[in-house]
């Protein structure tokens, strides 16, 4: 039963944008982590939305609600920053210390366009639910 | 019996809206719900669904109306807002969300009042 129009949409999306708050506070919490379980400095991850415009095509014939956002986490190509840092216990032979390459102010960019956008859906599942509240007001004296 | 009450072509066109505004909602839900999608086009009920409503009503056709359906189809007048091709705007998305409330509550309005009119006609007085 569904008795809010685009719920399913607004769910997805909200629960897309978490997955995406956690990936961003993962980045930013091991943006210094220079040593993981196989070996090398910590990988900075990143959220891709699949495109939907496939099934877009597809789900012409009002069943929207197929058309919502699915997402993959994949791991960001980037190089490792290197510092010279002889002192350090993960330094090369050379003394290099490999750090992820992790820049604060674009996770923290990111931060808030998720934010903005994980709002934008509660809007949405509010609105939705005004609409079925008045709907089910039909006939009442 | 009861076609002689609900059967009147404006009745019939408010529920036709009514839906319209239901599918609506579906459709920028979605939109909403895909503004980071890349490539992702925004979907709307097109003007055309609101333009053959008004000419049945106009021609005051009952059966052509009832195969109206509203269905929410790719906007393809919607310019493309990042270079990867997605076409949603969130302003006027939420705009239109409320713009679509409105008509929603609206058409409830119009189709509780044919309803309440009916029960003072049944009943003789006015409730």
């Amino acid at each position: 039963m569904n008795l809010i129009p685009g719920a399913n949409s607004a769910s997805q999306g909200l629960r897309a944008e978490q997955v995406r708050l956690e990936v961003i506070s993962q980045n930013i919490a091991n943006a210094r982590t220079t040593k993981t379980a196989d070996g090398g400095p910590y990988q900075r991850q990143s959220v891709r939305f699949k495109a939907a415009l496939g099934d877009a095509m597809a789900a012409q014939s009002s069943s929207s609600a197929k058309n919502e956002p699915t997402l993959e986490i994949v791991r960001d190509p980037r190089p490792a920053v290197r510092v010279y840092q002889p002192g350090h216990p993960d330094s090369d032979k050379e003394g290099f210390v490999a750090y992820p390459a992790i820049n604060i102010h674009e996770e923290m960019a990111d931060l808030i366009s998720a934010n903005r956008s994980y709002e934008a859906n509660i809007a949405v599942m509010r609105n939705g639910r005004a609409l079925a509240q008045q709907a089910l007001s039909i006939g009442k004296r | 019996m009861t076609e002689a009450l609900f059967g009147s072509v404006n009745y019939m066109a408010e529920k036709r809206s009514l839906d319209a505004c239901v599918e609506r909602q579906r459709a920028l839900a979605s939109n909403i719900a895909n503004l980071e999608t890349p490539g992702f086009r925004r979907m709307d009920v097109p003007a055309q669904f609101r333009s053959q409503l008004s000419e049945a009503v106009r021609r005051q056709d009952v059966s052509s109306m009832n195969t109206l359906r509203p269905n929410a189809v790719i906007d393809s007048s919607a310019p493309a807002r990042t270079p990867d091709g997605n076409s949603v705007n969130l302003t006027d998305e939420l705009v239109a969300m409320q713009d679509n409330g409105l008509e929603h509550s609206l058409h409830i309005q119009m189709i509780s009042g044919r309803m309440s009119r009916l029960r003072a006609a049944i009943s003789g007085r006015m409730s």
